[in-house]
C-alpha cells in the first residue's frame, strides 16, 4: 500500500459519501470504509508488514483519511437531516394522531398521602409498623389510659363486636403493640384504617385512615415533636408552612396538644381553604403519658417520647382541594385519573 | 359550654379585654373557643313604642302611616311597611337620633310625601336575630318610652368553649374566670354568701340517711322555709338563657344558676312531697320504678344509686330528679340537695339508662367534693333574696370520709426535659398559685404542691408540667432541628412488602380504588348467597347498607366498575388492597389482607370478547408474578412459569371462565369473568374480569435478589412449528412438552396462531403455530444445529401430544 493508493481510496470514499441519498446509505458507506471489517482498518492492520521507514508516512496518511472522512460524513449527514424536512416523505404522516400506549395506573389520593408521609418520615429513620383492624379493648383503650368508666371514651363512638373486641377507633393501639413487642428506643410510623360510628357526611366517614407516629428515647421533648412535625409539614405541603400547637386533652399523652399547619394556599393570610383563619387544624399529639409507658413495661423515669396522629383523608382533602370526603370512596374513574 | 361575658365579669375583671382577645387566650391555654356570638340589642337609643292608630299611606299601597306613642309628649308619625303593624301593638321604636345595629342613624325623612319621625323595628334591625318577617312584638306590659335594653337585655357576647373531659372544673364560670385570672394576671372574685338563718332546726323536720358511702361520698341537704315560687328576676333569666338554660321559676333557676356559676349540680325537693320527711341515699331495689322529670317512667335495676324517701326513689342520684317530688308552684318548704357522687357510677348509670343531663355530665367528669357546701350556701342565699326563703340554722352534711387533697411534686429538670424549654421557676409557681395550688415546699430541684379539690385531673408530675406548658404558651416551645435516628434491629420488611405490592400494581397500569369496609347483605347475596353464615355482621350497624364487614373485595370491585359504567365510563382497570373480615368456625372474628383486580375494557371503540377479556386479566397476573419476582416452578426437571390457573367454579363467575390462581406453587386466590346475571344489575353488557388474591401469597419473593446471568452475544435463530392437535390439548401441555424436549439453547417460545374451522382440519382439532428461538451462550448456532434441536421438539410433540406437524 502506497500513500498514493491511500489518497485514491480517500477520493473514492469522499465521492461515495457525497452520492449517498439517505442516512442509511450514508451509514453503509461509513461501514464500508471505517467499520470493524472496513477498508481502512484492513490497511491499518497491515501497517506492521511495511518497512519501518514507511510506516509513519502511511500511518499519517491513514489518519488524515480518517479525519477527512469523518468531517465529510458529518457535513453529508447534516445535509441529509436538514433536507429531510423539506423532502416529501413516501407516506402521508400526521404527527398529531393520538399516541398509542396503554393507560397509566394511578394511586388513590389517600394512598398517595400515606406513601408520601411514610417517605418523609423514612428520611428521619422511622420504620413502618401496623396492627389489626379487629382490635382488643386493651390495645385500643385500656392500655392507652382510657378506662371504661371515663368520659374520654365518649369522643370515640365505637363499633363493638364483642365485649372486648372492637374495630379500632384510632391507629394508637399500634403504639402499644410495638412497645409490647420490643424495648426502647422506638421510632415508628403506622398508617392504617380506623372506624367510628359517625354518620357519613361531607366531612365524616365511618371508616377513615390515620397515620400514627411514635418516638421513644432518652430525653425526647415537645420541642422534638414540634421540630419533626414542622419538617413533615414543609415536606408535604410546602417549604413555608409553619406548625402551631394548642393545648388539648388526650388520655394517652401528657401534655397533649392539637396541632395546626399554617395554610399552604394563602400562606397564612386567610382564604377559603383555611376558612380565613390562616391555619388548618390537622390533628392531635403529645408526650407519651407515663401510664402508657407503665402499661407496656417501659420505665417512664428513663424514657420519654412523643406520639402524634393525623387523619389521612383530611390531609388529602386539604392538599388536593377536595371538599367532600365521600368523593374519596366513590371511585369515579374521572375523579381518580386527576391524581396521576 | 356557653360563656356569657357579662356574667363572667362578675368573677374576674374583664375590662379592657376584647372578646377576641379572651377567646384567643382561652383557646391557646386549652379551652378551645369554637364560637363567638353577640346577643341582645345591638342598636342604641331604642325605646318601646305603642301604636295608637294606623292609617293608609296616601301615595303607596304597601306603606302605612302609624301614630306612635314613644313616651314623649306628642305622638310621632312613623311610616311603616310591616304587615303586623296594628293599633295597640308595642314594638321597638327608633326615634330620630337612634342608631340601628347596622350603624345607620335614624333621621326624620319624607317618604312619598309623608313625614316620618322615626322607625318601628324588626328583630334583625336591632341585631337580636336575623328575623325580618315583621315588627318585633313586645310584651303588653312594656311601657312606652322605656329603653328596650330593659326588656331584651343589653348587648353581650357569648363564647362557646369545648371543655375537654379532664377539666370538669371549667364547666363553670368561676372555673373559667380562674383561668382568665391567671392568663391576664387579674384576681378571681368569688362571692362569699352569708346566710341569715331563722326558725326551727333542719334535723327536726328532715331525716337524711347515707347508706352508700362509696356511691355518694358526701351528701348535704338544707331546709328552706317560707319559699314563694315565682319567676326569677329578669337579669337572672337573661343570664341563664344566654348560657343555654331555660328559665323556669326562681327555685329551679337558682339551682341552675349556681351550677353554672361553680359547677356543682343542685336539686330542690318539695319537703311536703317526701314521704316520712326523709331522704335515703341508697341503691335501687329490684322492681322499683321512677318517673323522672322528663316524664319517662324508668325501671330501675339494683346497682343504680337513687335518692329515696321513706317509701320510694324520688331522684336518680346525680342525674335527674323525680316528677313526684319536685318543686310545684305552691311549694313552700324546699329541701336543697348538694352532693358529691362517684364519677364512674354516675357514668355507668347514665349510659345504662341512656339519660344524660347537665348534672350527670358534671358528676361523671368529677365535681368538687369540697365545693358542695359553698354551692348549697350560695343557692340558699340567692333563694333568700329572690324567693323569700329562710334557711334553718343547721343543715345535713354527711361526709364520713373526707377526700384528702393530693400532694404532687414536680422536678424542674423533668419539666425542662419534657418541654424542651424552660419557662422559669418563679413564673411556674405564679401559675400554680393562680390555679389554686398550695405551694408546700420549693427548692432548686423541685416544687411540692397541694392540689385543690376541684382539680380532679392533677395527679402526677406530668400533669403539673402540662399546666406549666399550657399557661406559658406552647407557641414559646421551640421547634428542635429534626435529625435522623436509626433504631438498630427495627425490621419493617413485611409491611414494606405489602406497600410495594400496591406500587407494582399501579406500575402495571392499574388504578387504585378504595371502598368502605362495610357493605350490605344485599350486595353479598347477589355475589354469593352461600356464605351467609360466615359473614362478619356488626352488632350495632349504622344502616343496612353498612351492616356487614366485607368478606371479600370482589363485590365492591364489581359494584365500582358498574357504577363507573353507569356513568358512561367505558373502560377501567382497577385494583384495591384492603382487609376482609369473616367469622371463624369457632365463632371468632378474623381478618386478612387481600388484593382485588378488576378489568372492564373496550379496546378502541369496539367491544371485547370473553376470551380476550379473560386473557387480559391473565396478562396482568403474569406481569404481576414477574413484578413480584416469582421464580419459575421446577417440575420434573423443567422450569415452568410461576402462574398456574386451574378450573374452578365460583358462584359469581361465568361457568368455564372461573379459575383458582396459584402463584409460585401456592394457592393465591381466584379469578374469572363475572356472571352476566350479576353484571345486569349495572347493565354491563361487556365482559368483566376480576381476580382476588391473598396479600400473603404475593410477598414471599418480593425481596429476592436477582442474580445476573450473562446475555449471549451470539445471534439467535428462529424456527417456526405448526401442528394440528386435539382441542383437549392446552397451550400449557405444548409448553411442557417443548421444555422437556428442549436443549438448553431454547430461549423463547411464542404462540402466534391458533386456527380452526378449515376444510383441512377435522372438527375437534385445531392448528397451533409457535415460533421458537434458539441461542447458544458459546457460539453462533449453525442452521443444522437449530434444525436438529427443532427436530427433537417436533418429535416430542408428535409422540406425546399426537400432534400432526404441518410442513
Amino acid at each position: 500500500m502506497e500513500p498514493a493508493d491511500l489518497s485514491a481510496l480517500q477520493e473514492q470514499a469522499l465521492e461515495e459519501l457525497d452520492r449517498a441519498r439517505t442516512l442509511a446509505e450514508l451509514e453503509a458507506v461509513r461501514v464500508k470504509y471505517l467499520g470493524r471489517k472496513g477498508l481502512l482498518p484492513a490497511i491499518m492492520e497491515k501497517l506492521g508488514d511495511l518497512p519501518p521507514a514507511e510506516r509513519p508516512i502511511v500511518g499519517r496518511s491513514a489518519n488524515a483519511f480518517k479525519e477527512n472522512f469523518a468531517q465529510r460524513l458529518n457535513v453529508c449527514r447534516e445535509q441529509l437531516e436538514r433536507n429531510r424536512g423539506g423532502v416529501v416523505p413516501k407516506r402521508a404522516w400526521d404527527p398529531t394522531l393520538p399516541g398509542l400506549w396503554r393507560g397509566m395506573g394511578v394511586r388513590h389520593p389517600i394512598a398517595q398521602i400515606m406513601e408520601e408521609t411514610i417517605q418523609i418520615f423514612d428520611r428521619l429513620g422511622f420504620t413502618i409498623a401496623d396492627g389489626p383492624d379487629l382490635e382488643t379493648e386493651w390495645h385500643n383503650f385500656d392500655a392507652l389510659n382510657t378506662p371504661a368508666d371515663h368520659p374520654s371514651r365518649d369522643t370515640q363512638d365505637t363499633f363493638w363486636l364483642t365485649d372486648t373486641l372492637l374495630l379500632r377507633t384510632q391507629t394508637s393501639p399500634v403504639q402499644i403493640r410495638v412497645m409490647e413487642s420490643r424495648p426502647p428506643p422506638v421510632r415508628i410510623i403506622a398508617p392504617g384504617r380506623c372506624y367510628r360510628r359517625d354518620t357519613t357526611d361531607a366531612t365524616h366517614s365511618a371508616n377513615f385512615h390515620q397515620i400514627e407516629g411514635l418516638y421513644v428515647d432518652r430525653n425526647v421533648s415537645l420541642a422534638d415533636l414540634k421540630g419533626d412535625l414542622t419538617y413533615f409539614a414543609r415536606a408535604l405541603m410546602g417549604s413555608e408552612v409553619k406548625v402551631r400547637f394548642r393545648p388539648h386533652f388526650f388520655p394517652f399523652t401528657e401534655p397533649s396538644v392539637e396541632y395546626d399547619f399554617s395554610c399552604h394556599v394563602c400562606g397564612g393570610k386567610g382564604c377559603r381553604v383555611c376558612k380565613n383563619s390562616g391555619w388548618i387544624e390537622i390533628s392531635g399529639a403529645g408526650m407519651v403519658d407515663p401510664k402508657v409507658f407503665h402499661n407496656v413495661g417501659y420505665d417512664p423515669e428513663q424514657w420519654t417520647g412523643y406520639a402524634f396522629g393525623m387523619g389521612v383523608e383530611r390531609l388529602a382533602m386539604i392538599k388536593f382541594g377536595i371538599d367532600d370526603i365521600r368523593l374519596l370512596y366513590d371511585n369515579d374513574a374521572r375523579f381518580l385519573e386527576q391524581f396521576a | 359550654m356557653k360563656i356569657p361575658l357579662e356574667w363572667l365579669g362578675e368573677y374576674v375583671d374583664l375590662s379592657g379585654l376584647s372578646s377576641q382577645e379572651i377567646a384567643e387566650r382561652l383557646t391557646f391555654s386549652g379551652l378551645e373557643v369554637e364560637g363567638i356570638e353577640t346577643v341582645g340589642c345591638q342598636a342604641e337609643g331604642i325605646v318601646v313604642g305603642e301604636v295608637l292608630e294606623v292609617r293608609p299611606h296616601p301615595a303607596a299601597d304597601r306603606l302605612r302611616v302609624a301614630i306612635v306613642n314613644g313616651g314623649g309628649g306628642t305622638p310621632l308619625t312613623v311610616v311603616c311597611g310591616a304587615s303586623n303593624v296594628r293599633p295597640g301593638l308595642k314594638a321597638p321604636l327608633a326615634p330620630v337620633g337612634a342608631r340601628l345595629a347596622n350603624g345607620v342613624r335614624i333621621q326624620a325623612a319624607t317618604l312619598r310625601g309623608v313625614r316620618s319621625e322615626g322607625m318601628l323595628c324588626a328583630e334583625d334591625e336591632l341585631g337580636i336575630s336575623s328575623d325580618h318577617t315583621g315588627l318585633m312584638e313586645l310584651p303588653a306590659e312594656a311601657r312606652p318610652g322605656e329603653p328596650l335594653d330593659r326588656i331584651v337585655g343589653s348587648a353581650d357576647t357569648v363564647l362557646s368553649a369545648e371543655i375537654t373531659p379532664n377539666r370538669p372544673d371549667c364547666l363553670s364560670l368561676i372555673g373559667i374566670a380562674r383561668e382568665l385570672g391567671v392568663l391576664f394576671e387579674r384576681p378571681l372574685r368569688v362571692p362569699d354568701p352569708v346566710l341569715i338563718s331563722r326558725g326551727e332546726r333542719a334535723v327536726e323536720r328532715l331525716k337524711v340517711v347515707l347508706e352508700d358511702w362509696n356511691g355518694c361520698p358526701r351528701y348535704t341537704a338544707r331546709l328552706l322555709a317560707g319559699v314563694r315560687v315565682a319567676p326569677s328576676p329578669a337579669w337572672m333569666r337573661r343570664r341563664l338563657e344566654r348560657a343555654g338554660v331555660r328559665a323556669i321559676c326562681n327555685v329551679v333557676d337558682v339551682t341552675n344558676y349556681v351550677m353554672l356559676e361553680c359547677g356543682q349540680p343542685l336539686h330542690a325537693f318539695d319537703l311536703r312531697r317526701l314521704k316520712g320527711g326523709c331522704l335515703r341515699v341508697r341503691r335501687a331495689q329490684e322492681g322499683e320504678t321512677l318517673q323522672t322529670l322528663d316524664g319517662v317512667i324508668r325501671r330501675l335495676t339494683p346497682g343504680i344509686l337513687v335518692i329515696a324517701d321513706a317509701e320510694r326513689p324520688v331522684a336518680l342520684a346525680g342525674i335527674m330528679g323525680g316528677e313526684e317530688s319536685g318543686v310545684l308552684s305552691d311549694t313552700a318548704e324546699v329541701v336543697l340537695e348538694s352532693a358529691y357522687f362517684q364519677p364512674a357510677l354516675i357514668r355507668k348509670t347514665s349510659k345504662a339508662l341512656g339519660l344524660s343531663s347537665e348534672s350527670s355530665y358534671r358528676f361523671e367528669r368529677g365535681a368538687d367534693p369540697e365545693g358542695v357546701e359553698w354551692a348549697s350556701r350560695r343557692a340558699a342565699a340567692l333563694l333568700g333574696e329572690f324567693a323569700g326563703a329562710e334557711a334553718t340554722p343547721d343543715f345535713w352534711d354527711l361526709y364520713p370520709a373526707p377526700v384528702s387533697r393530693r400532694r404532687v411534686s414536680m422536678r424542674w429538670e423533668r419539666a425542662r426535659t419534657l418541654l424542651g424549654t424552660d419557662p422559669g421557676a418563679d413564673r411556674i409557681v405564679r401559675y400554680f398559685e393562680g390555679l389554686g395550688l398550695r405551694i408546700l415546699a420549693r427548692d432548686a430541684q423541685r416544687v411540692e404542691t397541694e392540689i385543690p379539690s376541684w382539680r380532679v385531673d392533677l395527679e402526677r408530675e406530668a400533669d403539673l408540667i402540662e399546666e406549666a406548658a399550657r399557661l406559658y404558651g406552647l407557641d414559646k416551645i421551640p421547634a428542635a432541628e429534626p435529625f435522623a435516628r436509626l433504631v438498630p434491629g427495627a425490621d419493617d420488611r413485611p409491611v414494606r412488602a405489602r406497600l410495594e405490592v400496591n406500587r407494582r400494581l399501579a406500575a402495571l397500569g392499574l388504578t387504585e380504588i378504595m371502598n368502605y369496609s362495610f357493605t350490605s347483605d344485599r350486595l353479598l347475596d347477589l355475589m354469593d348467597p352461600t356464605d351467609r353464615d360466615r359473614r362478619a355482621r356488626l352488632p350495632n350497624p349504622l344502616s343496612a347498607e353498612h351492616a356487614v364487614l366485607r368478606p371479600s373485595l370482589l363485590p365492591q370491585m364489581i359494584e365500582t366498575l358498574g357504577r363507573n359504567r353507569s356513568r358512561q365510563c367505558e373502560e377501567a382497570a382497577f385494583f384495591e388492597t384492603g382487609r376482609v373480615f369473616y367469622r371463624t368456625a369457632d365463632g371468632g372474628w378474623a381478618e386478612s389482607e387481600r388484593v382485588a383486580i378488576g378489568l372492564m375494557e373496550r379496546p378502541g371503540l369496539g367491544s371485547i370478547d370473553e376470551e380476550s377479556c379473560f386473557r387480559r386479566l391473565k396478562g396482568v397476573l403474569e406481569r404481576l408474578c414477574a413484578a413480584l419476582r416469582m421464580p419459575p416452578l421446577e417440575k420434573g426437571g423443567v422450569r415452568l412459569p410461576p402462574l398456574e390457573l386451574e378450573m374452578a367454579d365460583w358462584p359469581w363467575a361465568e361457568a368455564g371462565l372461573s379459575v383458582s390462581v396459584r402463584m409460585g406453587g401456592r394457592l393465591a386466590g381466584r379469578a374469572g369473568l363475572v356472571r352476566s346475571a350479576i353484571r345486569r344489575e349495572w347493565r354491563i353488557t361487556d365482559p368483566v374480569a376480576v381476580a382476588e388474591l391473598e396479600m400473603d401469597a404475593l410477598t414471599p419473593h418480593l425481596f429476592r435478589v436477582p442474580v445476573y446471568r450473562p446475555v449471549s452475544v451470539h445471534p439467535s435463530v428462529d424456527r417456526d412449528v405448526a401442528f394440528i392437535v386435539d382441542e383437549s390439548v392446552c397451550h400449557s401441555d405444548v409448553i411442557r412438552v417443548m421444555l422437556e424436549q428442549a436443549p438448553s439453547e431454547l430461549r423463547r417460545i411464542r404462540l402466534f396462531d391458533i386456527y380452526r374451522d378449515s376444510a383441512l382440519i377435522r372438527a375437534g382439532r385445531k392448528s397451533m403455530a409457535y415460533r421458537l428461538t434458539y441461542q447458544s451462550e458459546k457460539k453462533t448456532l449453525t442452521d443444522e444445529e437449530a434444525n436438529t434441536y427443532h427436530g427433537y421438539i417436533k418429535a416430542g410433540l408428535t409422540r406425546v401430544l399426537r400432534a400432526e406437524i404441518r410442513e
